[in-house]
């Protein structure tokens, strides 16, 4: 090792670790393995999916927003066929499979806000979500709480969320399903004129395409959500 | 399976075994100094989940929806994703896909293997 290098490793110490394996993790690898040897799916299907899990998060969608907002033409793109435009920013619907995973339906809308209209996305289903382009759901996404409440009462949800939306202004629920993916093209913030793609991608967070919250200059963080209980849990039908 | 009336539920003593040790990632991360939201093993536990759905075992919906009774009722104070593991296993124990006695065995040898050296 010379001393630059012996320099530069000193200058830079490991990060934190932590130093314990807990039971958790043994449990993952463990039914893994059983999972494997009984032929419930192929070592080389979860290095697969894994692989992809990896590489997804809302920085896709981020910056489809922003190049939409910068780009006219591609807007248009992006509204007539959002999922084809996403190969545009690097984002194939088909990965890993040919026809992406069985979670993910090949098919994105992108609602578009505007000063009169407000969309906010849920799957009161189950937790279908646009994972291409945003990456895992937030817990409180996949909540019982959150799909039961938004669709009854959205402005006191999104209220609760931190998000006023004036009285004149609608708010419309989308629903998202198995057959459709939705995700909330919010609108350009004032005071980012001159901004390039880069400086608006990082205000474009996943809280605003999923239109909990609303871009704006110098925000480029979501908080962390609490995640409330269901009062009444759903009905036992599949598990013993 | 081993397991304890809980309302509607049944409770499996391994899960419970583990969740009570309360070492959860959100517990263990600050300990060490470590600021990742997640534990490594979340995107292999995605991978579980796709997969178990790609090859029919365990389709998506299906899981999602017992998924959500567990985790609005014995998962229900469990962190994500923890709860998501919890639950997951707790299916495919309660549909014989793999047993209890089979998992305990294995996580005893992974953990010799994992602290081997």
């Amino acid at each position: 090792m010379t001393e630059q290098h012996t320099h530069t490793l000193g200058m830079h110490p490991p990060a934190p670790q932590v130093d314990e394996v807990s039971d958790y993790e043994i449990l993952e690898i463990a039914v893994r393995e059983l999972a494997i040897e009984h032929g419930l799916f192929t070592a080389e299907d979860h290095r697969r999916f894994t692989e992809w899990a990896e590489r997804i998060g809302p920085t896709g969608g981020s910056r489809l927003i922003a190049k939409a907002w910068t780009d006219p033409a591609f807007k248009k793109r992006v509204m007539d066929n959002a999922t084809e435009a996403c190969k545009e920013i690097g984002i194939d619907w088909s990965e890993p499979t040919g026809f992406g995973t069985p979670s993910d339906y090949m098919n994105l809308r992108v609602l578009e806000n505007t000063p009169k209209l407000h969309h906010v996305i849920v799957c009161t289903l189950c937790s279908c979500y646009p994972r291409p382009l945003l990456g895992m759901s937030p817990e409180w996404y996949r909540s019982t709480n959150y799909r039961r409440r938004l669709v009854r009462w959205p402005r006191e949800v999104l209220a609760e969320l931190g998000l006023i939306v004036p009285p004149d202004v609608e708010v419309r629920v989308e629903d998202s399903n198995q057959k459709c993916r939705f995700m909330v093209m919010p609108m350009r913030p004032e005071g980012t004129d001159n901004w390039s793609e880069e400086q608006l991608a990082e205000i474009v967070t996943r809280d605003c395409m999923i239109g909990v919250a609303m871009p704006k200059a110098g925000r480029t963080e979501d908080i962390r959500r609490p995640v409330h209980k269901a009062r009444r849990p759903p009905q036992p039908a599949t598990v013993q | 399976m081993n397991a304890k009336s809980d309302g509607d539920y049944a409770r499996v003593r391994l899960l419970e075994e583990i969740r009570s040790q309360g070492k959860e990632w959100e517990v263990l991360a600050p300990l060490y100094g470590v600021t990742n939201p997640d534990p490594p093993w979340k995107t292999s536990l995605v991978g579980i989940c796709e997969s178990l759905s790609d090859s029919g075992a365990l389709p998506s919906l299906e899981r999602r929806h017992a998924e959500d009774e567990l985790k609005d009722s014995v998962y229900g104070e469990v962190p994500s994703p923890e709860s998501d593991l919890l639950a997951l296993v707790h299916i495919l124990l309660s549909r014989s896909l793999v047993t209890e006695d089979d998992l305990a065995n294995r996580m005893r040898a992974v953990r010799a293997r994992v602290e081997a050296v």
